[in-house]
């Protein structure tokens, strides 16, 4: 799937300015710290900065679906458009909030970087759009079928959100676009369910069900963006961490204890309290069947390979073994 | 909790295996990550687990011999057996005799029914032990880290075939073949005596299989006759024979008129071994070895019959 840009040398320079979404999250926080350091940093997000935390450059509370948006584009000349602004179904916004971001958002914030002339663009994805599902594969290549479509409607925003990066990086060759579709981010100052989750006392697995899950700690995943803004290779890619472990075994390596519940009463009751924990019944699938990324390919093309092992990943969400 | 069943896990492995198996099996080829777990979900510690609680079945109550293991070559390989007798007890000991009798150990993996990993606990424990759904993507990467896949080409044809079709080798499926040669492995063909007299069915109840979703509901003379007790299996002697390894050059996008006759090559290589066993068993269902009088390892056959 990889295609190298014809259009020479497209990595960002340093001093150039990079536009950062999803600037408000913790995410964001972790990688825009270290580039900061070489890069001006603008960042936007619809959410306001989180009281007592300073973005490492220009910050703009804008929707990216607005046209205010266009107002940063011209304000500020990006070499580079870092799109970290997906927002999980577990974010607690409804249906059709989470289109206006991720798909609507994301169709402007691609436009006008084209019509803004950025060079390089990275869509930070999700293994979620995979889909859950018995009859996968162990391991998923980034050719496969978006089955997420057909089993999780909830899903269809995020689905449509890498679609439509995707088609756009064949359509316009001139914008080098990467969509980059990472497993679950895990660290100690990540904000995201799956590190709330194992963070927790008790954590909850399915009664006879122990699927293997990957994870990538939060220092490789920046390492990962920083790599992927320095090629010029557009493209999808699947981005994974050092091993794969069931789901009783993060918990167990993440310190917590596995409370197992039977999935005919896990179901109804995650249903029933969807409204409050802002937790999808789908979710529940993936701790169920596996959704296991073959990384190959972005670890051979961009020369990654993870710093912190799965072990040290996983112990490090409470923020103990210090990392 | 998990201190508990550790702790159980560990006894079982005591208890069950004799210190050698043990090292063998601790010493089977397999790549682990940092979390001592491989990338398709194989637990060594609950496979040995496992084979320690499950170690009678194979020594003491189908007493099984194995014949020309040490045919296995090393690295990638394609194990090619018969399946038959309803259960598929022959995937399991043809596994245990990779674990407890092949030197060097092997891991065996084999490959579930696609509808499988819908069971809870089963297919949990089924993946621990090195197991997963059949699927060429999957047997495909396993041959490309150098491990032993067993397959069963004639799949539920040749387990759900009644006991008067017992031996008779159903049809193969092409794709072994064309996965062998498009990652140049080596197959092993094995004939499995004993397993298929193990539940003899003379019935299968087709409309409550349907009803059920699962491939067939077989009738034998004490199932359901003698309801829980009907469904053991019958304990029967098992040989497990190991012909010589084939290696197959060419086109893995050949015309089916080539790669069939490629599969049935190994389809008459099986054959022969199960015949083989046959004649030597002479039809003592239950106490008859069907290994080659002066074969290699007979010797430590006997060795192994004392102290264990």
């Amino acid at each position: 799937m990889a295609v190298e840009s014809l259009v020479g040398d497209i990595a960002p320079k340093p001093g150039s300015t990079i536009l950062v979404t999803g600037a408000a999250g913790g995410l964001a926080s972790i990688v825009s710290d270290q580039l900061s350091e070489e890069f001006r940093l603008v960042g936007v997000d619809p959410r306001p900065m989180p009281y007592g935390r300073n973005f490492p450059g220009a910050f703009h509370m804008v929707d990216y679906a607005h046209r205010k948006m266009a107002d940063v584009f011209r304000r500020y000349q990006f070499s580079a458009v870092l799109h970290l602004g997906r927002v999980a179904a577990t974010s607690g916004l409804s249906r059709s909030a989470r289109y206006n971001v991720n798909v609507l958002g994301t169709r402007n914030l691609l436009s006008l970087s084209r019509k803004y002339r950025v060079r390089r663009v990275v869509v930070f994805s999700t293994f979620h759009v995979y889909g859950a599902h018995q009859h996968n594969h162990l391991h998923l290549t980034e050719d496969e079928p978006l089955r997420a479509s057909q089993i999780f409607p909830e899903l269809s925003d995020a689905i449509e959100l890498d679609n439509f990066a995707r088609t756009f990086s064949l359509q316009y060759p001139e914008v080098s676009t990467l969509i980059l579709r990472p497993v679950n981010v895990v660290g100690s100052k990540i904000q995201n369910e799956i590190s709330r989750l194992l963070r927790g006392e008790y954590v909850p697995k399915l009664l006879g069900y122990d699927p293997m899950l990957q994870f990538i700690h939060e220092v490789d995943v920046a390492r990962a963006l920083r790599l992927a803004l320095d090629s010029s290779r557009s493209g999808v890619y699947n981005v994974a961490g050092e091993g794969i472990v069931p789901w009783s075994t993060a918990i167990e390596l993440a310190g917590g204890v596995a409370l197992p519940i039977p999935h005919l009463l896990l179901y109804p009751l995650v249903g029933a309290l969807s409204p409050i924990s802002r937790i999808p019944k789908h979710l529940i699938d993936y701790f169920r069947y596996p959704v296991i990324l073959k990384d190959q390919g972005f670890r051979r093309d961009f020369g990654f390979a993870p710093s912190v092992n799965t072990v040290d990943a996983l112990a490090s969400v409470r923020g103990g073994r210090g990392r | 909790m998990s201190g508990i069943a550790s702790r159980f896990k560990q006894l079982l492995i005591e208890r069950g295996l004799a210190p050698d198996e043990r090292h063998r099996v601790q010493h089977a080829p397999a790549e682990l990550n940092s979390a001592g777990i491989d990338d398709w979900g194989l637990d060594p510690i609950t496979l040995q687990a496992a084979l320690g609680a499950c170690r009678w079945l194979y020594r003491d109550y189908f007493r099984v011999e194995t014949n020309g293991i040490d045919r296995i070559p090393e690295g990638r390989v394609l194990i090619i057996a018969n399946h038959g007798g309803q259960i598929p007890f022959d995937g399991v000991l043809l596994g245990m005799s990779l674990l407890l009798d092949a030197k060097p150990a092997r891991i065996p993996r084999g490959m579930v029914e696609r509808w499988f990993p819908s069971l809870p606990f089963i297919s949990t424990l089924f993946m621990r032990c090195g197991q997963m759904v059949g699927d060429i993507h999957n047997c495909r990467d396993l041959l490309e880290r150098e491990q032993a896949v067993v397959v069963f080409p004639e799949g539920t044809r040749g387990s759900g075939k009644p006991f008067q079709k017992r031996y008779q080798l159903e049809r193969f499926g092409t794709g072994f073949v064309r996965l062998a040669l498009e990652t140049r492995t080596p197959i092993v063909p094995v004939g499995i005596i004993g397993c298929e007299e193990m539940y003899p069915a003379f019935l299968h109840l087709k409309k409550l299989a349907r009803w059920m979703g699962v491939p067939y509901v077989p009738v034998t003379p004490f199932f359901p006759a003698m309801g829980a007790l009907g469904a053991l299996p019958l304990p029967t002697k098992v040989t497990i024979r190991f012909g010589q390894p084939i290696r197959f050059e060419g086109d893995p996008d050949a015309p089916d008129s080539i790669i069939e006759e490629m599969v049935d090559e190994v389809k008459t290589a099986l054959a022969a071994e199960i015949r083989e066993g046959l004649r030597l068993r002479s039809g003592r269902v239950f106490t008859g070895s069907a290994r080659d009088q002066d074969s290699d390892d007979a010797a430590a056959r006997l060795g192994r019959s004392d102290g264990r």
